[in-house]
């Protein structure tokens, strides 16, 4: 076979190839980026059904110890969840949870977690109808501002998001360090460690694939052997000179997979497997007994009011006389003025700092056992889609009631059943 | 490129020269090479995506019992049906070795643009799994025993068993000890648990799940063995589906 006055066709062909290749990358680049990377949850914790929300985990007393931050610089998450008596029947129980952040992306990464006082990297199991405190440092990364929240993923259950808050971090991500300290004692930056050596292996061998690619390519093409093959001539193209280039090929592949796998031996040759495995007998947290006895009596939904009246028989088997001042679900909190005289820290779109009422403001002696409506009404229940209640399989809302004493003390009563909705003439959903 | 005429080519009036004529033949090569790299790597691409997924996707899940089980068997099916259409079609040996290379080049694309340059995950955290020297495996296999039975058998095998030696250079620096707060750890666990995934939470990892635990702490020879004999069956199953879709009567207009 004979070559032929070659580098003029090649001329011809160069130009329009190059065109084509970069039409060819475009294309696998656009398909490539199709099925992106994991979603952020921004706001997330909306599109989730009303009944979920409010009836597996209560979030409360979730602070945020910083609102501003440089690169580099660590605040705390921290907060307690309560896990609902009356988890729903839809969702699997939190047998399996991972304590986790809902952010969009590593933009604050996370040093540390603790669910009491466990360290938990790993999944946890919590146990329906206790609290428990949890811990997140978060280091940030990225500059801007992000809206974080604290969440718990339950296993078959899904993302349980509580309340978010807006973070500013300043600076740049390229300033960013995460010191790693190893148990052999050097300390290396996570952020980049390993990064240069996989692209240099991994391009090696792509590399080494491209010029095995081509060398055959560039002798005699793809038609003119498609021609050879349909003329019962196939045989030809791969003879003994052929095998002989593909045993040396293999060979040398070979060689280097075993220099390659003996060098990183030699370089770590203490390596662990991946630890994995669920973490049970986390404490919840260890208080005395609630002296407040609260028992659902009824409630009902005004659609076109917005506004949740809930029935309740409460009992104080305190000392001190009581007031209800909160009633929290679904992470947003409704506070009764009367209570709060003060606007607590919280982020605003989920503190109605005046949308719970009581029908008798008196405090509740000791010893007394009195019925109270209790009145949540207020446009946040709206925009955080709790009102979709009237729209679930399973109706029925859930959260925790806070009672105060006049030394300030808090007693926590959890609170839910199924509520009536009330469609008055002419409103719409 | 050397190109020949001697292979009775329809060679008529419409070229003015041999040289034009092999002009175009070269042209058409490459835009045959083109079209088809775009085309493997974007199919194969998907069906990897969501076959081999997370496992591919994250350091941390990069375990030594599933990951090296469904990893190559996974990768088997397209090197198969390429191999089919390369080798029967053109005897070029390089079927496997062009579909991997595909795949790697949309991994990486899509591990630089989407998992850092969007959402800021380190290339530490989220590098694709190794293939190539596996592609070569399969291809020399082929071309040097020139039969399939061979490559299925002698192939798949090998094609299972490489791949954990091959991504160990790369991984073995990730599965150095740490601690947090008192819990021992490996790095790779450690950068899935530092850089933040709100939509995978750590126990959708399957580190080590299954039954195949006779072999005590030798996980991943038997992990490995085990994927060769599946990816044998699955290079039998798939050298056909190459088979089927390596013609064009799928494009020719027929009287229904
Ligand atoms: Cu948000």
């Amino acid at each position: 076979m004979k070559s032929l006055n070659l580098q003029s066709m090649a001329k011809c062909a160069t130009a329009r190839v190059v065109r084509l290749w970069i039409l060819g990358l475009a294309v696998a680049g656009a398909l490539t980026t199709l099925p992106a990377a994991t979603p952020a949850a921004a706001h997330g914790e909306r599109s989730q059904q009303a009944f979920l929300r409010m009836r597996t985990l209560n979030w409360y007393d979730v602070k945020w110890s910083k609102t501003e931050l440089n690169v580099n610089d660590e605040m705390e998450l921290t907060g307690k969840v309560h896990v609902f008596s009356g988890w729903p029947q839809a969702v699997a129980r939190p047998g399996e949870s991972f304590l986790n952040v809902g952010e969009p992306g590593p933009v604050l990464i996370r040093k540390s977690a603790f669910v009491g006082e466990v360290p938990v990297p790993r999944t946890f199991s919590m146990d329906v109808g206790k609290d428990y405190e949890y811990k997140i440092v978060l280091k940030a990364r990225r500059q801007g501002r992000y809206h974080v929240h604290v969440q718990i993923n339950v296993k078959d259950g899904g993302p349980i998001v509580g309340p978010g808050q807006w973070i500013t971090i300043k600076g740049d991500m390229k300033d960013f360090t995460n010191p790693v300290t190893l148990l052999e004692g050097s300390t290396i930056d996570l952020e980049t460690y390993g990064i240069t050596w996989t692209y240099i292996y991994h391009f090696f061998w792509m590399a080494a694939a491209a010029a095995w690619i081509l060398y055959w390519f560039m002798t005699k093409g793809i038609i003119v052997r498609y021609w050879q093959v349909k003329a019962g001539k196939g045989r030809e193209l791969i003879g003994q000179s052929e095998k002989r280039i593909g045993a040396i090929t293999l060979a040398a592949v070979l060689l280097a997979v075993l220099v390659f796998y003996a060098a990183a031996n030699r370089e770590f040759p203490r390596t662990l497997p991946m630890q994995a495995g669920l973490l049970t007998g986390i404490s919840p947290i260890d208080e005395p007994r609630s002296t407040v006895a609260v028992q659902f009596k009824g409630g009902s939904y005004t659609v076109p009011g917005r506004e949740l009246r809930i029935r309740a028989k409460v009992t104080n088997n305190g000392k001190e006389p009581i007031r209800l001042g909160e009633f929290t679900a679904a992470g947003l909190r409704f506070l009764n003025p009367e209570v709060f005289t003060t606007r607590p820290d919280f982020p605003d779109y989920l503190l109605a700092d005046r949308g719970l009422s009581v029908s008798d403001p008196n405090p509740i002696a000791p010893g007394e056992t009195r019925d109270l409506e209790v009145i949540v009404q207020d446009a946040r229940f709206d925009i955080e889609r709790l009102s979709d209640l009237a729209y679930d399989t399973d109706s029925q809302f859930g959260g925790l009631l806070f009672f105060f004493s006049p030394s300030g003390e808090r007693q926590r009563a959890e609170i839910g059943g199924p509520v009536i909705p009330k469609f008055q003439a002419g409103a719409t959903l | 490129m050397s190109a020949s005429t001697e292979s009775g080519l329809p060679a008529g009036k419409t070229w003015k020269s041999k040289e034009e004529f092999l002009g175009c033949v070269i042209l058409t090569d490459w835009i045959l090479l083109v079209i088809l790299f775009a085309v493997l790597l974007g199919s194969f691409h998907i069906h990897y995506m969501l076959l081999a997924g997370d496992w591919d996707f994250w350091i941390d899940f990069k375990d030594r019992r599933m990951w090296p089980t469904v990893t190559p068997i996974v990768a088997m099916c397209f090197a198969a049906a390429s191999q089919s259409f390369f080798w029967t079609r053109f005897r070029l040996p390089i079927g496997a070795t062009t579909v991997v290379l595909a795949l790697l080049i949309g991994e990486w694309i899509n591990r630089y643009d989407n998992f850092w340059g969007w959402t800021f995950f380190p290339i530490n955290l989220v590098f694709p799994s190794a293939l190539i020297p596996m592609g070569f495996w399969l291809d020399i296999v082929l071309m040097i025993s020139g039969s399939w039975l061979v490559t299925a058998l002698l192939g798949g095998l090998g094609w299972g068993l490489l791949f954990y030696p091959i991504n160990w250079p790369v991984l073995a620096q990730y599965h150095q000890a740490t601690e947090i707060d008192g819990v021992l750890l490996t790095l790779a666990d450690l950068i899935g648990f530092n850089y933040v995934r709100t939509g995978t939470p750590e126990y959708i990892r399957m580190v080590e799940r299954g039954t195949l635990r006779t072999f005590g702490k030798d996980v991943v020879p038997v992990a490995a063995f085990f994927s060769g004999f599946i990816s044998m069956l699955v290079y039998f199953l798939w050298w056909n589906v190459g088979k089927w879709f390596s013609t064009t009567k799928y494009l020719e207009i027929e009287e229904v």
